[in-house]
This record gives structure tokens, sequence and C-alpha cells, in this order.
């Protein structure tokens, strides 16, 4: 495993990952359905810290993302969709959730930059795939 | 089977000839010492049990009560502290009965505490630490019904108040889990059945005995009439929230009807099916929920469950019915501007609805969210409840819902709403934010307040403009004056020692000036004279008494009705339409000569 050339990027954002994701799972406590995510989010913080599974990864965030801005744009602006206004900001939560929720969302822009090509965690998750 | 001494000491029957009405009465009330039992209550039920008036006993002990009623009929007299008196009396349609009354005497403290209203039970609640425990509870175990009667205090063991308060979760009560886990533990230890002392006064004064409650039975155990509202045609109407039904009622003669509000291409719960259904008693799909009427006759309901507003025609008994639409949830109070427009608060979604029955248009705005989590639940609050719907009768969305960690506070909740009489300005509370809110009509233009006390319900105008607001969870009055917008507080009496008071709505009558408020913790209605800030109380004939709206009578009744949820709970098993007539055993008083 290529612990030594971890880049600052993936530690940093892992650990917050690993942060938001408690904090997600300690409202989970009462309300059980933020373990889904919050359990998403760690397995999404583990592959990040770990360079595994890059295209999973870059997908569940870019998903993600996608999702949880759908949603705030519905719940903003959505009331030209009349009655179906509430099926797709309900579809956009339910897939934020599935996606790690809102403790992706939250780094979700910064990952993406840095999954670029040329990027560290670009390089992070290919080298971690050669060397697996 | 052994007499108590309760029953009826005396009975003196000296059937004679009375001018207006058939079955009166009267005679003198006294306790068992034989002194005279001021403030005592003279209940006459008709001879099916289904309507009942009550006057009052004077400092001296007298009452004197006309009824419509002929036949054999029960007549009952209690007053808090002692056991009731009851006795039968066979009584011609133009007779009149003397009739004097003793209450009894308890056998015991079990006995006792049978008598003794909700307030005094929960006053014994052993909260870990009161300012930080109680709140919750008031706000969201009051919410709706009373805890303390003989139906919400029967002894559970601790796993079985768990699930209670989960299942009122389910019924949308608001409370954190953390609140949640007090509030049952601390249920589980006091509410176990054991008779304590207590004694409770309800302020007896020679104003009550001028004054006679006239109560009809409605529907059955699971019938919810949330709003009562007294139309132009002088007929009570009401919106039973748990059968989607219209019940009116005809004052004079005591008869009955219901009109089934029209089917919606809903399931059963509405919009909230993903709830555990039935919500409450809510069995229908329209949860009619509150009721206006505008000048052309028809009268204007919110259907909290399926979010549309309604009109009906009183001539043609016609129902229709118009979407209020988008993310709309809970249509809740509604009232009518001078200019015929309806407005309504949508309390779920924070947001007010304005509809003008000429064009029929409907407009929603959003009103302020009072801080980034209110927006955000604001915001996500009706996705949950869509969400939900597609599990129905499971209530899993709640699963996701931020109430789990921040209780009932993370919504603002406009609840009640007033048009000011003085500039036709539209005026609302918000019950969970704690704020209340100036509308402009033209601009839209919001101007918001913090009030003084938390819980801001129902309020309504006086004829000066006004403002008036129950704060509901601090058991207070509070005064609002648009002009110099200061905020005055009053603080309601309680009847006993460590009771609060859970006053939900009231209303000004704008010829006399008194706030009629409902007292939903110890049954009781109060009335405040604004000129003496004086409170007057007067006590419930009917054991579990949970008012809602109040509405006024061209000849000067308070009406309401008793809605307490279930209504199974209340002392009849049924909910009831009541009025309070102030003047009402004065003029008993006086055409009996007595």
């Amino acid at each position: 495993m290529p612990t030594e050339n971890r880049p600052g990027s993936a530690r940093l954002n892992a650990v917050l990952m690993v942060v938001l994701a408690l904090l997600v799972g300690y409202f989970g406590l009462s309300a059980n359905g933020y373990l889904v995510p919050a359990a998403i989010a760690l397995i999404l913080a583990a592959l990040l810290w770990l360079g595994r599974a890059g295209r999973l990864f870059k997908a569940a965030v870019l998903v993600n993302l996608l999702s949880g801005t759908l949603l705030v744009l519905v719940l903003a602006f959505g009331d030209f969709l009349g009655d179906s206004k509430l099926d797709v900001s309900g579809v956009s939560l339910l897939v934020n959730l599935l996606s790690g929720g809102p403790a992706v969302v939250l780094l979700a822009p910064a990952l993406l930059l840095g999954l670029r090509p040329g990027k560290p965690l670009h390089a992070w998750f290919n080298r971690a795939a050669g060397a697996a | 089977m052994k007499k108590t001494a309760t029953t009826i000491a005396a009975i003196a029957a000296m059937l004679q000839p009375v001018v207006a009405q058939a079955a009166s009465f009267s005679g003198r009330v006294t306790l068992p010492d034989g002194r005279p039992a001021f403030g005592a209550m003279v209940t006459v039920f008709d001879a099916d049990g289904e309507r009942r008036q009550t006057v009052y006993a004077a400092a001296d002990g007298s009452y004197a009560i006309r009824t419509p009623y002929a036949g054999k009929l029960k007549v009952r007299v209690r007053l808090s502290g002692f056991k009731d008196g009851t006795a039968e009396q066979l009584v011609t349609a133009t007779g009149s009965a003397r009739l004097n009354l003793t209450l009894g005497t308890f056998a015991n403290l079990g006995e006792m505490n049978e008598t003794l209203s909700a307030s005094a039970f929960n006053a014994r609640l052993p909260w870990p630490n009161i300012k930080r425990d109680r709140p919750a509870f008031v706000s969201q175990c009051n919410y709706c019904h009373q805890m303390g009667n003989s139906w919400t205090r029967i002894p559970r063991d601790h796993e079985q108040w768990i699930a209670e308060v989960e299942k009122m979760e389910n019924m949308l009560a608001m409370q954190s889990r953390a609140e949640g886990r007090v509030i049952a533990e601390t249920l589980w230890k006091r509410f176990d059945g054991k008779p304590f002392d207590a004694s409770q006064n309800y302020g007896a004064s020679s104003e009550l005995s001028r004054a006679k409650v006239r109560e009809w039975l409605v529907g059955d155990g699971y019938t919810f009439i949330h709003d009562a509202d007294v139309a132009k045609d002088g007929l009570l109407y009401g919106t039973d929230e748990g059968h989607d039904i219209l019940w009116v009622l005809n004052r004079e003669t005591g008869k009955i009807e219901q009109y089934k509000l029209p089917d919606i291409d809903l399931p059963r719960g509405g919009i909230f099916s993903g709830m555990k259904l039935p919500i409450g008693q809510f069995t229908g799909k329209h949860g009619p929920h509150s009721l206006a009427q505008t000048s052309d006759g028809r009268i204007w309901i919110t259907n909290a469950l399926s979010s549309t507003l309604m009109s009906f025609d009183p001539r043609t008994k016609a129902f229709k019915t118009y979407p209020v639409g988008h993310d709309a949830l809970y249509p809740h109070t509604i009232r009518v501007d001078k200019n015929d427009v309806v407005w309504f608060t949508i309390v779920a979604s924070n947001q007010i609805g304005r509809f003008d029955p000429k064009t029929e248009e409907m407009t929603v705005t959003r009103l302020p969210s009072n801080g980034a989590l209110r927006w955000l639940t604001d915001q996500l609050f009706p996705t949950l409840m869509r969400i939900g719907s597609w599990f129905p009768d499971q209530a899993l969305h709640l699963n996701l819902s931020t109430h789990r960690f921040f209780g009932e506070q993370i919504l603002a909740f406009p609840y009640g709403i007033d048009v000011n009489p003085v500039d036709g300005s539209i005026w609302y509370a918000k019950l969970y934010a704690s704020k209340i809110g100036r509308i402009d009509p033209q601009t839209m233009e919001v101007k918001e307040w913090d009030t003084p006390l938390i819980g801001p319900r129902r309020p309504r105008f006086d004829a000066n403009g006004i403002f008036w607001i129950p704060a509901f969870d601090e058991g207070a009055l509070m005064r609002f004056d648009p002009a110099t917008e200061k905020f005055e507080t009053f603080r309601i009496p309680t009847v006993g020692k460590d009771e609060y008071e859970t006053p939900y709505a009231l209303n000004v009558d704008k010829r006399t000036g008194q706030v009629w408020m409902a007292a939903n913790n110890s049954d009781r209605i109060i009335r405040f004279d604004p000129a003496t800030k004086t409170f007057f109380s007067y006590p419930s004939p009917t054991r579990v008494t949970v008012l809602r709206d109040f509405s006024f009578t061209e000849d000067g009744q308070v009406c309401s009705s008793s809605s307490n949820m279930p209504a199974a709970a209340i002392e009849d098993g049924r909910p009831s339409f009541i009025c309070i007539e102030p003047e009402g055993g004065a003029a008993d008083r006086t055409a009996l000569g007595s």
C-alpha cells in the first residue's frame, strides 16, 4: 500500500470526510436514516485514504454533488414544476443520501477538482490502482 | 347497593307553572356541612343525554335555570373538591321544580383524584430539570390533548411509555429523541395510579353566577371538531378533522346535521399518508381544520391533510375544492378580510395562503425562515412528507427529519392569523419561532417581532386594533399594540399548586372588549377584562374540556368546540359544541323570580 506517497489533499479530505461522517452519524443516532449516508461517507473516506476504486469514488462524488445541487435548486426555484416538485426533490434527496449525503457534498467540489488528470488525487487513485 | 353520601340530600319537588320554557329548576346548593356552595355547577341533562345546560350557584348557594327540556331529567351538581350530587326529576313541558341539591364527600383520596383536572396530575411530574425538560412536554404533548386526564395517566411500564411517546411522534408530535426519552421516563415515574392529596380552586365570582353554559354532544369517540364558527345564519358550523365532515348545529332546536366532504384522489391521510395511519384520529383524506365565512355566505375551510381550500355554500349544500398547490403542507387557521379575501396560515411549510373568491386566484407566500436551520427544514419538510407517501403508513421519513435532534424549534410554524380591523393588515403568530408578523395585503411586505413569551398560538384583534395573543407554552396572555410596538403580558391564574395553563386560542368580543380564551389544562374557559386587567374563570361542566377557536353569536354567546384528542377521553366519550352565555344565568334568575 503506497502510504508514503499519499498526497496531502487525500489525507485532508479523507479526515474531513470522516469527521463529517461521524457528525452525520451522530445525528443518525436520533434520526436513523442518517446512518446510511454516514456509513457510505466512511466507505468513501476509506477509499480516498487507500487510493482504491477511483472510478467508483469519482462517480459517487459526482452523483452526490449533482443530486445535492439539483435538490437545492428545485427547493429554491422549483415551483414551476408544480406537483412534480416534491417528487424531483424527494428523489434528489434520496440519491444524495445514498451517495454519501451532506458529509460528501461539502467536500465534493474540492474532490472533483483534485480528481482531474494531472492533479494529486487523480495520480493517487491511478497509482494505487496500478499498485493493486 | 349502598347509597353514598353524594346522593341528593333533599328534593323538594313542587311542580308549578312557569312562564316561558319547560323544565325549569331553582333552589339552593349546599356543601356537605350545609354552607352555601358558591360557584357550584348545576347541570340539567335532556332526557336522552345529548344536550345539557348549566348554571353556577350564587354566593348564597341559590341557582335558577330554565331549559327547553321535558321528561325525566337528570340534574347534577358539581364543585371542585366535592363529590357530585345527582337527582332525577320528572318535569312536564310547562313545569318547573324546586330542587335543593347537596354535594357529597369523597370516600377516599382515589375517589377525589378522579375529579381533578389534568393540570393537577401534570403539575406533579418529576422533571429532572423543569426549565429544560418540561417545555417540550407542554409544547408537544399538550399540543393536541390533555396529559393527566384519566385517558392519558394510565399507569404503563417504562417500555410502554417509550412506545407511547414514539406513537405520538408518528402522529406529528415533534419532540427530539432526547426529549422523548425524558418525557417517557418522567411519565412512567409519576403516572403510577397512586392516590395523592391535592386541592383546586376555580375562583368563584359573582360574574360566574350570571353565566350559563349549553352543550350539545356530536358524533362519536373519534369525531374531532377542530374548530367551530357561528355563521351569519346563526348556525354553528364545525369542521370534523377526524371524519371529513362538516357538522351544523341549530342552537335553537338542537338539531344537528352533517355534510360529508367530497372525495379526492388521495389516499387515506391525504398527503400525510406516509405517517402511521390514522394520524391521531384523522381517518379521512381532507382533514378539515378551520373555517371562516365571506359576505356571500360561503364558508371557507382549510383542509389540512389534502392541502386544499374548500368552500361550502349553506344554501345549496355544495362543496367546491381549490388546491393550494406547490409544497404547501398543512393549511391551518383561516380568516376573511374586509374585502372578502381569504387568508390562511400553512404551518408545516412556513407559508401564508391568499385566495380571492372573486377571481379564484390562489397565492402562496413564503414567510421569513428565521434562521438557516429553519430555512432548511421549511424547504425539506414537504419533501420528506412526499418521500414518506411512497412508503404508506410506515412513517419512515421521520428517520430523516431534523426534529429528531433539534426538536420542534426547527420549524417556524405560522399558526394563528387575524385581520387588523383598523388598517386591514394581516397578522400571524409563529408558534415555534415565537414571533408575530404583519403582512401588508397590498405589497405583501412582511415585518416580524419576537414575542416576550414563547408559544404564541391563535391570536385575535379587538375592535381597536390591539393584538391579543395566547402564550400557550407559558400559560399567559400577551397584548401587543401595533402603534407603539409594545407588548404587555398577563399570567393566567392557575387552579392549584404548581399547576400551569395551556391557553390554546382566544377571541375578543368586539362589542364588549372582553377576551375569551381556552384554558385547556384545567377544564376552564377564561375571560379577561382589559379595563380592569382581571381574569374570570368559568369551570367547564364537563371533565376533559379542550377548546379551540371561539366565535360569538348575535345574542352574545361565546361558542367553541370541545375537541380533546381523542374525544373518547372526554367525560362523555364524545365531543360537543359548547356555548357560554355570560348573562344567561342572570336572565334565568330574573325570569324565574329567584
